[in-house]
């Protein structure tokens, strides 16, 4: 059977998103959890290869995928089930970040997700594992994930996790699928640790982010952009007011945050906290950048330049971090630069884990580091 | 050779236990189940975990991780004999990097030593489970362990930043780093938690939590269990997270009293003990909060602990509730399950309820902000047909927590425990996930055989031919 026939029942995407994804035989949006597992199921036994699709927004991650199918998760938008009393949501996974965000915010809420959303859906920002300014405070996503379905690559629809805030029941999967990719399975829907949102909160220029990190008791954010340095304080009134008046500088109620950075390509540089200061001082000239001190994270952005990736990835590898493309203009700058790094230790075993779960290996083939 | 001679060729005499007593001791953990062991190994280094598992695998025999063994649902009891390691001599605390405010620590190190370590840096390591004096790093990282301070710090996993790990293969893996976000699947959060049925954590590097400028411990009194439950309910959807939020039952205050005389009300039906922590603004704040709900709630009496000597003797009171309660009968069967925190009130009238069915004391000291209870069954092991029905009561809990929402367990694990209740949550479909996760890393079964999932677990098939060449 080819590739056409074999899922010639399935519901189609819209004409715009089969616009924008890349070239494929057919671009789905199953309207359920039955119909998509019987999409994978199919996929599994034609071995057409799988592009999961949320909201494109972080698609530039990892090695390119050339996919037969590509599988948006565009229906499934609901929220499943807000306790904001228990302060935990269920989501489905194509549910847009600024839509649940909002939503949360009316209660005074927050998932602490990316504040660039866009058109990212949970789902993605769930498996590319990517955590907004916000983690100094409320720690990565993954740290905030209790529960997670998914649709495996064979087809399974498989659960993991709980719906509480506090769990040891089997095998994390929630952390396994985090960072995954799709490469595990398609997500479907999860469950969030919600905090509750503060009654003040202030940005506030400093000097000195590094010294502002060791003074200020658990700020939500220390960012630092080519314009400047920003402490990101919550809290009582009171107690943004004190926080503030320590470090100084010029007090903006509510938080500003910057704009991610964008260029010809785009770049996460991963090292250990303390090394952000001596990472922004490597970046090449003229790059944008948003540095988040504490965290150990440098979003940048600027013009490829071979060498200077290769000098800055070496350093932030021999560090213990990673430099990883996040995103490029033009796919060819795949081809001349591993989009991760050197692989991590262990593929022997990841790889067995994607079988466990993708057996006929058919998600995002090769997406992930040592071309998996 | 036989496998302990193969053992003391590695380690030598002193390292290897085999005697009678010794496998005595080791059978056990603080739970109620007695397993069976071959022999004890207590290796030093990495190199020394990754040779005995090799021995291990050659002799074809279970291999079985333990730390301090205070683990309470058989976790660390061979259930097939084997090799018992024990992790305790790794107790070596290799770095402290204040400036990344993290740690690399032997699996051995004990939890409050690495606080304590911590402690000239203004740091912490923020996971402390009421066994913090005895239990281990490598313990909490398998069993994803609590404590009160994990309602706004979380439970171990979120402290653990890399780990070194003996794979099966005798191999050694070290995942993560004190860099954020390793690239590839994360392997730290299918490690943490696993209860040593995946692999053996030689090392880890945990996050380490500075010390808050202020904090201000309320004690709170109520007449009613419900009372107190709903103050908890009603502090989280008040838009709080305090730093701990702990209550007690009046059985167990009264335990405690008796052994401690803190000053606690014996006479009060439940209370509760709240922390904040921050700067001084905030905590006053935070601490006004909490007064408010209690007092919407009926709350007798609200006292404020006056000096850190007040605090830590309220401290001292939640955590050695477990040492208290042997005045009240010989054995106790200490529980672990988890509920959404707006479902408390009803849950506890029903777990007050299953006592009372079962002729059982039920005495509760627990998590209440993150909905983690450990209600306690008090009863006499020497008296015939009482450990039977404590599990029968222990059971019901359990299905009374699922079918409230929650979960099998918070912070204790599963082990051998609740691994037959697991069904309750998951489904044959996600079982067999779990199964190959465990077969991923461990194709023959070697480490903690028969715990965490049920037997028959790797069983689900679709009944579908597996496409050629697929990754088997």
């Amino acid at each position: 059977m080819s590739v056409a026939d074999a899922f010639r029942s399935f519901t189609r995407a819209s004409a715009e998103l089969a616009a924008v994804v890349p070239p494929a035989e057919t671009v789905l949006a199953p309207s359920g959890v039955d119909e998509l597992a019987a999409v994978m199921q199919a996929a599994s036994d034609v071995r057409a290869r799988v592009l999961v699709w949320g909201g494109g927004t972080h698609q530039g991650i990892g090695h390119r995928v050339a996919p037969d199918i590509v599988v948006s998760t565009s229906a499934f938008d609901r929220v499943v089930a807000w306790e904001p009393d228990d302060l935990t949501l269920v989501v489905e996974a194509g549910a847009k970040v600024d839509t649940v965000e909002a939503m949360l915010a009316d209660r005074g809420q927050t998932a602490a997700l990316p504040e660039w959303g866009g058109p990212a859906t949970v789902g993605g920002i769930v498996a590319a594992a990517i955590s907004g300014y916000r983690r100094l405070r409320y720690g990565p996503t993954r740290d905030r994930l209790l529960e997670v379905t998914i649709v495996t690559g064979d087809g399974r629809v498989v659960r993991g996790g709980g719906r509480v805030v506090k769990n040891v029941t089997g095998y994390d999967l929630p952390r396994l699928v985090a960072g995954s990719f799709g490469s595990l399975g398609v997500v479907v829907s999860v469950c969030f640790k919600l905090w509750p949102l503060s009654g003040g909160s202030a940005t506030v220029a400093v000097d000195d982010p590094v010294r502002a990190a060791e003074t200020l008791f658990r700020p939500v954010a220390l960012l630092e952009t080519p314009d400047g340095a920003y402490a990101y304080l919550a809290g009582t009134e009171a107690e943004v007011r004190s926080e503030a008046e320590r470090v100084g500088g010029a007090v903006t109620e509510g938080f500003v945050w910057p704009d991610p950075p964008s260029g010809e390509t785009v770049w996460s540089l991963r090292v250990p906290p303390a090394l952000v200061p001596d990472g922004i001082g490597r970046l090449p000239a003229g790059w944008s950048f948003v540095a988040e001190h504490g965290v150990g994270h440098i979003r940048c952005a600027g013009r490829f330049d071979p060498e200077a990736v290769a000098e800055l990835r070496g350093w932030a590898e021999e560090m213990g971090g990673a430099f990883v493309l996040e995103d490029a203009d033009d796919d060819r700058i795949y081809e001349t630069v591993d989009p991760w790094g050197t692989p991590p230790t262990g593929l022997t075993l990841q790889r067995r884990l994607m079988a466990a779960f993708d057996p006929a290996h058919v998600l995002v083939p090769g997406r992930l580091p040592g071309g998996r | 050779m036989s496998l302990q001679t193969d053992l003391i060729g590695l380690l030598g005499t002193d390292r290897v236990l085999a005697s009678g007593l010794d496998r005595y001791l080791y059978g056990k953990d603080a739970g109620v189940y007695r397993g069976e062991v071959t022999v004890v190994a207590l290796p030093e280094t990495t190199e020394e975990v990754a040779e005995i598992v090799r021995i291990a695998a050659r002799h074809g025999v279970p291999v079985v991780p333990r730390g301090a063994g205070t683990g309470l649902a058989g976790g660390a009891v061979p259930l097939g004999g084997g090799v018992v390691v024990a992790t305790t001599r790794m107790n070596q605390i290799f770095e402290i990097d204040a400036a990344n405010r993290c740690a690399w620590v032997g699996p051995g190190v004990i939890n409050l030593d690495l606080s304590r370590a911590a402690e000239p840096y203004g740091l912490h390591f923020a996971p402390d489970p009421s066994s913090q004096s005895a239990c281990t790093i490598g313990g909490n990282v398998a069993n994803n362990s609590g404590g009160p301070h994990c309602l706004a710090e979380g439970s171990t996993v979120n402290h653990v930043l890399g780990l070194e790990v003996v794979l099966a293969d005798g191999d050694v893996l070290v995942v993560g780093g004190k860099a954020p976000d390793p690239i590839g699947l994360d392997l730290r959060g299918i490690l943490v938690g696993s209860e040593g049925t995946l692999g053996i954590v030689t090392k880890a590097l945990v996050r380490l939590t500075p010390n808050p400028p202020d904090v201000r411990t309320l004690l709170i009194t109520f007449d009613s269990v419900e009372d107190a439950a709903a103050t908890v309910s009603g502090v989280i959807a008040a838009g709080l997270v305090p730093a701990a939020l702990e209550m007690m039952d009046q059985r167990m205050t009264q335990a405690v009293e008796n052994w401690l005389g803190a000053g606690l009300p014996t006479d009060a039906a439940a209370i509760l003990l709240a922390e904040v922590t921050g700067d001084t603004p905030a905590v006053e704040a935070e601490a006004d909060v909490i007064r408010a709900v209690a007092t919407e709630h009926r709350a007798r009496e609200i006292r404020l602990a006056r000096d850190e000597a007040e605090r830590a003797l309220l401290w001292k009171g939640r955590k050695s509730a477990f040492g208290a309660v042997a005045q009240a009968a010989p054995d106790y069967y200490l529980h672990d399950t988890v509920v959404p925190r707006t479902k408390l009130v009803e849950t506890m009238r029903e777990v007050y309820e299953i006592g009372e069915r079962y002729g059982l004391t039920m005495m509760n000291v627990f998590h209440a902000g993150d909905g983690n209870l450990h209600p306690l069954m008090m009863f006499d092991a020497s008296e015939p047909g009482a450990l039977e029905r404590v599990h029968a009561a222990a059971d019901e809990l359990v299905e009374l927590c699922v079918r409230n929402g929650g979960v099998l367990s918070g912070e204790h694990g599963i082990g051998k425990e609740k691994r037959d209740l697991m069904h309750l949550m998951f489904t044959p479909v996600d079982l067999d996930a779990q199964a190959r996760i465990k077969e991923a890393f461990d194709p023959e079964g070697r480490f903690n055989p028969e715990k965490v999932l049920p037997a028959g677990s790797r069983c689900f098939d679709f009944g579908r031919p597996i496409p050629e060449g697929a990754w088997i």
